[in-house]
């Protein structure tokens, strides 16, 4: 668990790769969870991560009641596991940082084999509000 | 109700995640290490890592819940949600559950991704609880056109 300085996104960055599936976590405004996987998570800058958005309806219906969410993501070299809490900003459907989250899609697409499955809809933005490691070891 | 195909991804060593939400609507992320269906798949029992997770707290406070299983391989995927209304400290009859599916998945793991079998040991947790569950609904969570949609008995 993180306590006293915060961790920086950059101290993270090999959980951008997109080797490991991050886990997304939202809830609508009666309180219902929802929990579903993620292709790819972005660094935009130091307080904001962007989340590709391809089959996300629950999730997208869940941050117009609800902005708030929650993010797994695990370091596929080292096995250490970050839990993001995150507030939902907003949606790119195009531009730079959409293009660079489709190209990201696209190379995870091929090396699953989800190629025409894995289709970018947007480029989700949050600003990450905490940052906790949750590894166990 | 969990039957047919839909039993079978469950009880299998798939990657299992959790989401709870706190009493003012902040969700919060987690894993499973283990999931029995219980009373012809009307029920759940699941094993969640116990240190420094927010979910033992939300589940006490809400007991709102969904859990999705994900065949690593295929990535067909289910989401159930439904009321947790037991919290508890795991049984020694947890135990065999745990062992087996944390040795399954992270095999799995290991085979899958070329990682070496004492690195995806670090996602093992160092104690867990026991949640059980009512399940109320039940969606398809594989990649495609058809994520999110409603399934019923007909559907397993």
């Amino acid at each position: 668990m993180s306590g006293g300085a915060r961790i920086p996104l950059s101290s993270i960055a090999a959980c951008f790769e997109g080797v490991i599936p991050a886990v997304i976590a939202t809830a609508a405004s009666d309180g219902t969870p929802n929990i579903t996987h993620l292709t790819r998570v972005h660094m935009v800058d130091d307080e904001r991560v962007a989340l590709s958005n391809q089959f996300f309806s629950k999730t997208m219906r869940n941050l117009a009641e609800n902005p708030n969410a929650s993010v797994l993501l695990v370091d596929p070299f080292e096995f250490s596991e970050y839990r993001l809490t995150l507030r939902y900003e907003r949606t790119e459907r195009s531009g730079p940082l959409f293009d660079v989250l489709h190209r990201d899609v696209e190379a995870v697409a091929a090396l699953t084999g989800m190629q025409g499955v894995f289709k970018l809809r947007s480029a989700d933005v949050y600003r990450v509000i905490q940052i906790d490691d949750v590894t166990p070891a | 109700m969990i039957e047919g195909g839909v039993a079978t991804l469950l009880r299998s060593p798939c990657s299992l995640i959790v989401g709870t939400v706190d009493a003012s609507g902040v969700p919060s992320a987690t894993r499973a290490f283990g999931l029995q269906i219980l009373e012809n798949g009307s029920r759940l029992r699941l094993l969640l890592t116990s240190t420094g997770c927010p979910a033992v707290d939300n589940l006490r406070a809400t007991g709102a819940i969904a859990v999705t299983g994900t065949d690593v391989h295929t990535l067909d995927s289910v989401q159930v949600k439904g009321r947790a209304d037991v919290v508890e400290p795991a049984t020694d009859a947890d135990e065999p559950l745990f062992a087996q599916y944390t040795d399954q998945f992270f095999a799995k793991i290991s085979a899958s991704d070329g990682v070496p079998r004492d690195v995806v040991e670090r996602l093992r947790p160092h104690s867990y609880i026991a949640v059980e569950m009512t399940v109320e609904a039940l969606f398809d969570q594989t990649p495609g056109p058809r994520a999110g949609r409603a399934l019923s008995s007909a559907d397993s």
